[in-house]
């Protein structure tokens, strides 16, 4: 199973519009594909800043950097495609 | 009313940058006098300052813009702020963790030269630096 992260910033409203619907996406991957991790920012700075996030929400797909802002459904379904089987 | 000379003496700031704040559109004096020069209110001033303590914490004149609106934006919130500080935040980390990267390089190359008043063209930082190994005399 491959770590999908997500990293927030807590407090704010918005960081959280749209994740629902990217978590059913890597959800249809199957139980067993991704582990989808919700990170505080402030709580893991140096860890955001070694993957090289510049800014939220971002996502890193098995502790790698994937999208500096919120994808789109199809753009994390692309890149989570990539992902399984490799 | 302030002119820009008084409102540069009490924000400690010179005229030309004030001149370049309004040129970048960060302030706009209240009114101009009869005889064209600027006058400012102490909602300028308090602006300054603003400018000046943000910029103290690494903002750019255009981020400083974009906490400036945010700032008189009924739409906007603190967490809009947050994101923005944590995003400097980000970035300033990323910048130090460059920089560190660098002054480790010159570690290496610093410690790499032990001969002292050799010919520059034996020097080992300089061909580390052109990537070639050079022996050792």
């Amino acid at each position: 199973m491959k770590k999908l992260e997500v990293f927030v910033i807590p407090g704010c409203a918005r960081c959280g519009t749209g994740l629902e619907a990217l978590k059913e996406i890597a959800e249809s991957f199957g139980p067993d594909a991704f582990a989808w991790e919700e990170r505080s920012l402030l709580e893991n700075i140096d860890y955001a800043v070694r993957l090289g996030i510049l800014s939220t929400p971002a996502i890193a797909v098995d502790g790698k950097l994937a999208f500096n802002s919120l994808p789109s459904p199809l753009q994390l379904r692309t890149e989570l495609a990539r992902h399984v089987g490799s | 009313m302030l002119t820009i000379g008084k409102i540069a003496e009490l924000s400690g700031l010179t005229t030309d940058a004030i001149r370049y704040y309004e040129k970048e559109g960060l302030i706009a004096p209240l009114q101009k006098s009869g005889a064209g020069y600027r006058l400012y209110n102490d909602d300028a001033l308090r602006r300054l300052h603003f400018i000046r303590q943000a910029q103290q914490c690494g903002f750019s004149l255009a981020e400083i813009l974009q906490l400036l609106t945010l700032q008189h934006s009924d739409a906007s919130c603190c967490s809009d702020v947050r994101k923005l500080a944590v995003e400097k935040k980000l970035q300033l980390e990323t910048r130090i963790r460059d920089m560190q990267a660098m002054s480790s390089a010159l570690d290496a190359l610093i410690t790499g030269c032990k001969v002292d008043a050799q010919p520059v063209d034996q020097c080992t930082i300089l061909s580390a630096l052109e990537g070639v190994p050079r022996e050792k005399t």
